[in-house]
């Protein structure tokens, strides 16, 4: 028995329309929704969430009781099925909507970019709402015709712009009341405070991006001393495989198979032995590769080991670097803190470690 | 090389003792399999009586550490004796390997 609500003769008519198509509307919600995901994972974006909700029978009622003459029928209700992408620059927003103008039909005439609704001296509710359609292409049950036909709303923003957004909903503005001034005044101020935040967002990921590649310019021109050490310069160096050669010839000493295993934890280590520049770690390589390749013969020639982790070229060299410093037992111990972590076994690691390259003649 | 396994709260047991070496390797990769296959990813090694790992007995450590990965779980080795924990240092096994 469906809920009596009391609504005159027009609304009641949009309400059983409604209460008609509410499986349609559950069936578009699960193509747009699964569409959007697709799309945004096809074109490689990561965005903040993905969301759609059709319209519940409560909320439909509450917007009929206020403002139900505006509609002739369900159809006049743009937002029965809403879906929203929340992404995390504001960049992405226009990115975003390109991708939803292909893969749905939009209803230029209905469509807002409210973003340019702002007037010049204030700041507001900024989002881009699009209203839309299912094409045929997409989808088509000659069944039900109507999931081609009924509209649906997409909303696109920024994380920081759906803070804003929720806050504002929340201060009763779907209800109609009007805020007091003043809050009206703190809401803005709000609104700017997090459309600058956004902004600068933007603007840092694009310095960043700039700076990334500013650095892979210069690592692949091989000029590694104008290039500092750190997590995203490391990352570029690892990728013209700067150890591979004397991983090569470690590997060799008994025909051992090499296993890939991520040298990024390394990074530490060499921060902590004082390497500054990638030129530092280039002259580790020129340095004192033969010395590490000499500490990995002695270790595995007379073993049967023919596998060996990929990291061992790097391992060695950093052992080969703290003994050659003078660092010693105590060094060496250190780094295999930093490596593994704290451990009584550490020290005795150190110390056959520094034996082994006593008798070859490491210094 | 004799293997026990048994179930602990959330996490696999798993005891090993002797020498694990081509004349054991493959039965130690079928005794193991539970353990790559089960709902319960978090695998506790304990070597406190294993002798010796060979070349083999690396690639089954390194197949059951993917195998937990996979399943976004945690291995971890311990207690082993320094013999054994040279040849996964020297073979540089103990960055791929979390041995406690």
């Amino acid at each position: 028995m469906d809920k009596n609500y009391g609504l005159d003769l027009h609304c009641q008519m949009i309400l059983d329309e409604y209460r008609d198509n509410i499986e349609s509307f559950r069936k578009m919600k699960d193509i747009v929704k699964k569409q959007m995901e697709k799309c945004i994972e096809e074109n490689g974006l990561y965005v903040n969430a993905i969301e759609a909700r059709v319209k519940t029978e409560s909320s439909l009622v509450g917007k009929l009781e206020l403002k139900g003459q505006k509609y002739n029928s369900l159809s006049d209700l743009t937002d029965i099925l809403g879906a929203r992408i929340i992404t995390f620059y504001t960049d992405e927003v226009d990115k975003i909507a390109a991708l939803m103008e292909k893969t749905f039909e939009v209803d230029w005439s209905n469509t807002i970019d409210k973003r340019k609704l702002i007037d010049l001296d204030r700041f507001g509710y900024m989002s881009l709402h699009y209203i839309c359609r299912i094409p045929q292409a997409l989808y088509f049950d000659p069944e039900h015709p109507e999931i081609n036909e009924y509209r649906f709303e997409i909303q696109m923003r920024t994380a920081l712009q759906h803070v804003w957004a929720t806050m504002y909903h929340d201060t009763g503005y779907k209800s109609g009341v009007e805020i007091p001034e003043e809050y009206l005044r703190n809401l803005n101020r709000l609104a700017g405070l997090l459309e600058l935040a956004d902004e600068q967002f933007s603007k840092i990921r694009i310095e960043i991006t700039d700076y990334r590649r500013q650095v892979q310019a210069l690592v692949a021109d091989g000029n590694f001393d104008a290039v500092a050490l750190n997590g995203d310069t490391f990352r570029s160096f690892l990728q013209l495989n700067p150890f591979r050669k004397l991983m090569e010839r470690i590997a060799s000493i008994n025909q051992a198979e090499i296993i890939e295993d991520s040298l990024v934890r390394y990074l530490n280590v060499l921060v902590q032995m004082d390497f500054k520049t990638l030129g530092d770690i280039e002259r580790m390589i020129k340095e004192n590769s033969e010395a590490a390749y000499q500490l990995a013969l002695h270790q595995l020639a007379g073993t049967d080991l023919d596998i060996v982790a990929s990291s061992l070229a790097l391992q060695n060299l950093c052992i080969v670097s703290i003994i050659k410093k003078g660092y010693g037992e105590i060094g060496l111990k250190f780094f295999y803190e930093t490596l593994y972590g704290p451990s009584d076994y550490n020290i005795q690691r150190a110390q056959r470690t520094l034996q082994q390259a006593n008798r070859i003649n490491i210094k | 090389m004799k293997i026990t396994i048994s179930q602990i709260g959330a996490k696999q047991l798993v005891t090993l003792e002797g020498r694990l070496d081509t004349t054991n390797a493959l039965q130690f990769q079928e005794d193991i399999k539970p353990l790559m296959e089960g709902e319960t990813p978090d695998i506790e090694i304990d070597c406190t009586n294993m002798e010796y790992t060979s070349s083999q007995g690396l690639r089954i450590f390194l197949m059951l550490q993917k195998s937990v990965n996979a399943r976004k779980g945690k291995m971890v080795m311990k207690n082993m004796k320094p013999q054994v924990k040279e040849v996964f240092d020297i073979t540089g096994f103990s960055n791929i390997i979390c041995i406690i």
